[in-house]
């Protein structure tokens, strides 16, 4: 039987990532490829809502505690070990996640000012 | 630690120390984003010195996910295993031959898809024992033959069934038997207590008739009801009553037949998958009552689940002559 552990990175606390959800996809500009490229920026008004922009769009999203969180599991290198009973792979659990910011409203374009016509 | 397991035809499963959770891949046409460091509202407004620009690298994205779900260890195959092999007793020929049947602790923790705590509960569950490292289930007649030796002493002592001394038993049981094996028969059957610093065990009289039916069942397919009830009430210890609803998950009766009768059909032999247990049912008697079907389905119930809920989803429900009854939602060849 296959089995393969699943261990905390050792010693301290394990460190708090956070989920930002789109839909759709995202797509690098110009063909390019996503690493490395800027997505976009994040903010967060006054009332703690995350506006976040990418290109010339504005999305608008909140702030959910997730009800079930994740885990963010790293495959360790090599090959797996052979023998009865040995492990055969080993994940590492690098970080947890409790929070999503989750955009689910349609991007709106942003169009600069059009002065009205005299 | 967590452990993933399971063998290449089988669904995996995540194992803690004492649960079990079926594995899912769940997949989102979102888009999902990791960030490490990235801070929430209410972190920024704790922190009033941050700066103006944080830069912030996404980690990863990702469209799926591994979703965890409770689920019913999967110990069927203990049984299985362990059946391999069963210990017939210090005289057997078998056990001084070298034979690769044979499990310990972490052989079964490779084996089976079920936490540490699951397993060793279902151990005691069928009352297995170790020997020599390895767990062993009883043979049924290696089983029996033990029993009988001490209910025979009970009866010949005149002890009360509710106080067999465990250090008498040792004493005149131990010329017939291995010391371990008396022992494991009396925590097996009986319920163990200290009175005055001696230990003694009061017997379970529900375990003990419904082992004695089973060695009358297994004997042919079917049996007349009233014979069979007469010959189990003379076959019991002393002071032991018979019941019916002793022999629930071990035995059915039919009594649409006539004469009614009752034949052997062990939970325990039916299919572990809910659908296949539904299917091995129905394959056996078209419909049932809820009070037949129970003791064969009860095992299935989730965490909070109700027989009734499981009834309403594999099966159909139909009236004859007044009583509700199930049947199956398929065509059954």
């Amino acid at each position: 039987m296959v089995q393969i552990v699943i261990s905390s990175s050792g010693t301290g606390a394990l460190a708090q990532w956070v989920l930002v959800e789109l839909q759709g996809e995202v797509e690098p500009r110009q063909s390019g490829s996503l690493a490395g490229s800027l997505l976009g920026d994040l903010h967060y008004t006054r009332e703690g809502i995350p506006v976040l922009i990418v290109g010339h769009h504005i999305l608008y999203g909140k702030v959910v505690q997730l009800e079930k969180p994740f885990a963010v599991l790293v495959k360790e290198g090599g090959a797996p070990q052979s023998g009865p009973g040995a492990p055969q792979g080993h994940y590492t659990v690098t970080a947890l996640i409790k929070t999503k910011l989750l955009f689910k409203t349609r991007p709106k374009p942003i169009i600069t000012h059009v002065p009205k016509k005299v | 630690s967590l452990v993933i397991r399971g063998e290449k035809d089988e669904q995996a499963v995540l194992c803690s120390k004492d649960k079990t959770y079926d594995m899912k891949i769940a997949d989102t046409s979102n888009m999902l984003l990791f960030i490490p460091g990235c801070k929430t509202p209410e972190e920024l407004n704790a922190d009033p010195s941050s700066p103006n620009i944080i830069h912030s690298q996404i980690a990863g994205f990702s469209n799926n996910y591994w979703e965890l779900r409770r689920c019913r260890p999967k110990l069927k195959k203990l049984r299985k295993l362990l059946m391999e092999d069963p210990y017939e007793g210090p005289d057997s020929r078998k056990d001084q031959a070298l034979t690769f049947s044979k499990y310990t602790t972490e052989d079964l923790l490779s084996l089976i898809q079920a936490s540490e705590e699951e397993i060793l509960h279902q151990l005691q569950v069928i009352d297995a024992c170790k020997i020599e490292g390895y767990w062993r289930i009883l043979e049924f007649d290696y089983e029996m033959k033990l029993l009988d030796h001490v209910t025979q002493l009970i009866d010949s002592e005149s002890w009360s069934l509710s106080k067999v001394p465990l250090r008498t038993c040792l004493e005149e049981l131990g010329s017939l038997e291995p010391r371990e094996m008396i022992e494991h028969i009396l925590l097996s059957y009986g319920r163990k207590y200290v009175d005055d610093g001696e230990v003694y065990f009061e017997m379970r009289e529900d375990k003990i008739c419904r082992a004695i039916a089973q060695m009358l069942l297994r004997n042919a397919v079917k049996f007349n009801l009233s014979e069979f009830q007469e010959v189990w009430q003379q076959s019991v210890p002393e002071g032991m009553t018979t019941r019916l609803d002793q022999l629930k998950g071990l035995a059915l009766v039919d009594r649409s037949s006539r004469p009614e009768t009752i034949s052997l059909l062990k939970v325990e032999d039916l299919p572990e998958d809910n659908q296949e247990r539904f299917n091995s049912l129905f394959g056996i008697r078209e419909k049932w009552t809820e009070a037949d079907i129970t003791p064969y389905i009860q095992d299935l119930c989730a965490e909070k689940q109700t027989v009734g809920a499981l009834l309403t989803k594999y099966a159909r429900s139909s009236m004859l002559n007044g009583v509700k009854v199930y049947n199956s939602r398929r065509l059954i060849s």
